[in-house]
């Protein structure tokens, strides 16, 4: 494509690409979004604060700013978002610092993941963190991208990466695992070495076989605590750990279960009145399953699997290295939000907090996935080929 | 600017071939979930769900001859509490504590229980639950339910039987008719959401409850009652164990009056009728005592008929042609057959005797004569010609089989004991039955209580149909027996049911209970007015009578006396000239 690109053949008029498939895949994602977010949530709005449309009202309004974001976004040459690459990572540091040990951090559920000012709330750090991360790895690979094989490139970007990975991590473990996993991903295009990611993979995969195995071992000898092995131990027994989480896995899967084949009907779920907790949030997938059946759950993951493969055709037939590896990027956070959450929701995995992107409440989210949706648009349009 | 490498491009379709293996796991896994494990989640799901509350169905009442409820239904509450739902627990703790009268440790503890429902007590009467409506207690639930209730007490208790905790019938014709009487259940399914609160969008789930049907018997409770005071009379002054009396009409089988003293109060059938220390007793025990005290005689047991059963045998021989009425026999006192001397009940014998006149005597060795003219194979023919091998097929349950001999296994010995109603056994039911059909014309009866069913609206839904019409015995000895009978009441050993103005017929008999040596005695007597076309037969069996045990002594007067008193109250008028009316 590149050398297409210097050598442009003279019948040709030169045109400028949009990616129109995955725009359409982003807004039926978000509406369909807003419409289980309705689903599940109004009854327990309705409950709580004696307005049904609560949450929908506030994914409406989170979702139209996400929207002008991505307009905005889109529109600007992605070439300067390099610019602003490290201005980017120091501001998340800052933030993050900022949310972990000062005030301006706002607890929920004894997790400090929130930024706001005493009682407002305004949005959750680590949706930041992941935007920030995103584009500082494009910039790193392209930096380095003369020694990106060598260890010694490798490991300094992993260390530039870490401090803000670990200061996620501490308080919110999923997004955490997320960060590493777009860090991961975007090294492994990027280099030629293949090797040393298997391997990689394959040690955190026999530790995790290891731990799952011998939880029951691990316990006995007391090298891990309890609390420690909880998620792994009420992955494996849900029934047994009803009160310490296994509660929601359950509910979830109840809900998952009486699905069928087509499902109750939009609407109809009895799942989300309030025996899965917070069903508009993680578990909103459940509720697809429940509502849609098996034919929408379906649906849903081959939408997702449709905008996945966008990003690579447009990751394919990027201009150059820095907006190929942000789109390689933002493809791994949405394939591995979506694979972990569907993951969990289905008990595949042990519970983490994570929620399906467009789909579950969350103005951060929005917000933030529809900015780099903006990049992914904006690379998509310098894309220049032949007709 | 870097450019983008074909192993960048490789590299991506391999991320990619990753996400594609991921989410496939990840369907297939759905697929699992949604299809094989649909239907345990379902259920599992609609468990958490639904709340199931039953409407009971109103069991149906029953009633007796004259349109009196005899068994009813009184509405009575369930308290109970939802734990979910209570805001203020002391003061549901109070209230129910001192409204059900019981103690505040216990009811608390029920109260603080996490349960989604907790029965605090059952049984509780209408306007005490209606007492607790008032408060408006939140999560404390009044459900009112149907408890069967009987007006009289112990009327016809063994006969009509009682219900136990779900309303299903236990005894008697509650249990006979329980198709009939117990309706369907209604049932209201509710969902709920996580806090248990009913969804009022998902209501429709209700079926209506069908009330039960009522029956509607030939029993009178007027003659039952009256039957009733006669028999524990007699019981009392004879210190007999127990007296069981029949009456009913010999024509179709209906019966008007079972009584079986001592009875027992149906309100509250597990408590005995007889102050027994139960103390030391365990639940087996204490158990066989109820049902001991729950048996109908007059159905359940068999005894040795004795000399009442020679009426069977005077039919069968008079049918045969062995025996007439002028034939003549002599009575020593006693009669030997094959090696053994079976004894008359007058040892210094009758001498001699027309055929009649040995009945009026009830003398053994005249029945014993007629049984060997009979023979082995006739004397089982007529057993089984007269219905006596098989059950009468009375409406109420546990109906005993008779105890006979094989016919193969019958000596004359055993002949001739069988002639005077002794060594086999029979019940009291199959007794009047086959009495009544030889005196009734010769057609065999079905005695039954039950004579039509309704439905709730009153409206008549089954006419109930028992069999009649089977010819046992001719007319003409049907009639020769209903003479001889009246003569045995009107100069013969049952003269004491003699009742002026009325023509009885009837027989006595004193049957003595294995084993002989104990000396206990069954006093019995059967009789039927008008003797000449019966209208109504009666049985008495006094069991185990002190002093004098003689049926003709101290059963006949009882029959007598109720035989005086019903009579007019059926209806059955007083004659002027027996004679005249006989020649009708």
């Amino acid at each position: 494509m590149a050398e297409q690109e210097t050598r442009p053949k003279k019948k040709n008029r030169r045109q400028r690409y949009f990616d129109y498939s995955l725009l359409a895949v982003i807004v039926f994602l978000c509406c369909f979004g807003l419409i289980m977010v309705y689903s599940s949530s109004s009854y327990a709005a309705q409950v709580k604060t004696g307005d049904s449309l609560f949450y929908l009202k506030k994914q409406g309004v989170a979702l139209i700013l996400g929207f002008v974001c991505m307009f905005l976004v889109s529109r600007i040459d992605y070439h300067k978002y390099a610019k602003v690459a490290v201005l980017g990572y120091l501001l998340a540091f800052v933030l993050m610092i900022l949310v972990n040990f000062t005030p301006l951090g706002i607890e929920y559920n004894g997790k400090k993941r929130w930024f706001g000012f005493g009682s407002t709330s305004l949005f959750q750090a680590a949706e930041a963190v992941k935007v920030a991360v995103i584009l500082s790895m494009a910039s790193l690979v392209n930096k380095f991208s003369r020694k990106i094989d060598t260890w010694k490139a490798q490991l300094l970007i992993l260390i530039l990466q870490a401090p803000l990975i670990l200061l996620v991590a501490d308080n919110n473990l999923s997004s955490g695992i997320i960060l590493l996993g777009i860090v991961f991903v975007v090294l492994f295009v990027a280099s030629r070495k293949k090797l040393r990611f298997f391997m990689a993979v394959a040690i955190v995969a026999a530790l995790a076989v290891f731990v799952t195995v011998f939880s029951d071992k691990i316990l006995e000898l007391h090298i891990l605590k309890e609390y420690q092995l909880e998620r792994i131990l009420l992955w494996k027994d849900p029934t047994s750990y009803a009160l310490e989480g296994g509660h929601q896995v359950l509910q979830g899967l109840y809900a998952i279960g009486s699905g069928g084949l087509f499902g109750k009907g939009l609407g109809e779920s009895m799942q989300k009145l309030g025996f899965v907790p917070e069903a508009q949030n993680d578990m909103v997938f459940s509720i697809i399953c429940e509502e849609l059946g098996l034919f929408g759950a379906i649906c849903v993951i081959l939408l997702f699997l449709f905008m996945i493969w966008r990003f690579v055709v447009i990751a394919n037939n990027a201009p150059d290295l820095f907006g190929a590896m942000l789109v390689v990027g933002i493809m791994s956070h949405i394939a591995l939000q979506v694979i972990l959450n569907v993951a969990v929701v289905t008990n595949t995995i042990p519970n983490t907090g994570i929620t399906l992107p467009f789909i579950s409440y969350g103005g951060t989210s929005v917000v933030f996935l529809m900015v780099e949706m903006g990049a992914a648009l904006s690379v998509s349009s310098s894309i220049r080929f032949e007709r | 600017m870097v450019p983008n490498y074909t192993y960048h491009r490789l590299k991506i379709l391999i991320v990619f071939i990753v996400c594609l293996t991921g989410f496939g796991i990840l369907m297939g896994r759905l697929g699992y979930l949604m299809l094989f494990q649909s239907a345990h989640y379902t259920a599992l799901a609609e468990e958490l769900h639904e709340r199931e509350r039953s409407i009971k169905a109103a069991r149906g009442r029953i009633y007796d001859a004259n349109g009196t409820v005899i068994a009813d239904n009184r509405t009575v509450c369930t308290v109970s509490v939802i734990h979910s739902q209570i805001s203020d627990a002391d003061e549901v703790v109070k209230v129910l504590s001192e409204q059900l009268e019981l103690d505040e440790v216990s009811v608390r503890k029920k109260v603080e229980k996490i349960s989604s429902r907790e029965i605090i007590k059952s049984n509780v009467d209408k306007a005490v639950g209606d007492a607790i409506r008032v408060f408006e207690l939140d999560g404390v639930k009044v459900d009112e339910d149907y408890k069967r209730y009987y007006p009289f007490g112990s009327l016809a208790s063994k006969v009509l039987g009682f219900t136990g905790g779900d309303n299903q019938g236990i005894i008697g014709l509650e249990v006979k008719y329980e198709n009939y009487l117990k309706g369907q259940n209604g049932m209201i399914l509710t969902q709920t959401d996580a806090r248990g609160v009913e969804i009022d969008a998902a209501a429709e789930g209700r079926i209506e409850p069908v009330d039960g049907n009522s029956l509607y018997l030939s029993l009178d409770m007027n003659i039952q009652k009256f039957v009733e005071q006669e028999a524990r009379k007699v019981m009392e002054q004879k210190q007999a164990k127990k007296v069981s009396v029949i009456v009913m009409n010999p024509k179709n089988g209906e019966i008007y009056a079972m009584v079986n003293v001592p009875e027992f109060d149906l309100n509250d059938p597990f408590t005995l009728n007889v102050p027994i220390d139960t103390s030391s007793m365990n639940s087996e025990e204490k158990q066989e005592l109820l049902n001991q005290m729950w048996r109908n005689p007059c159905i359940n047991d068999t005894y040795e008929p004795g000399s009442t059963f020679k009426i069977i045998t005077a039919a069968a021989g008079l049918e045969e042609g062995v025996v007439s009425l002028t034939d003549t026999f002599h009575c020593p006192g006693y009669r030997i057959v094959e090696d053994r001397r079976i004894h008359c009940h007058k040892v210094a014998g009758h001498g001699s005797e027309t055929f009649v006149q040995g009945v009026m005597n009830s003398c053994n060795p005249v029945f014993i004569e007629v049984g060997l003219r009979l023979g082995v194979e006739n004397m089982c023919r007529y057993f089984n010609q007269f219905g006596l091998l098989s059950r009468t097929g009375i409406d109420l349950p546990g109906e005993a089989g008779t105890i006979m001999h094989k016919a193969e296994n019958m000596g004359e010995v055993e002949l001739a004991t069988v002639s005077f109603g002794q060594s086999f056994q029979i019940t009291p039911i199959q007794l009047i039955t086959t009495a009544s059909s030889i005196i009734n014309g010769g057609i065999r009866i079905t005695p039954h209580f039950a004579v039509e069913v309704r439905n709730s609206e009153e409206t008549v839904i089954e006419k109930l149909s028992w069999e009649t019409g089977e010819r046992i015995v001719s007319e003409e000895t049907s009639e020769t027996m209903r003479n001889i009978l009246e003569q045995v009441v009107a100069e013969g050993t049952g003269h004491r049911a003699y009742l002026e103005g009325y023509r009885i017929g009837g027989k006595t008999a004193t049957s003595e209970k294995l084993p002989r040596s104990e000396n206990r005695y069954i006093a019995s007597f059967i009789g039927f007015a008008p003797a000449d076309d019966p209208e109504v037969i009666a049985l008495i069996t006094i069991d185990e009578p002190q002093g004098i045990y003689y049926g003709g002594t101290i059963a006949a007067p009882v029959v007598s006396n109720i035989f005086d008193n019903i009579l007019p109250y059926l209806g059955i008028e007083k004659e002027e000239l027996p004679e005249e009316s006989s020649e009708n």
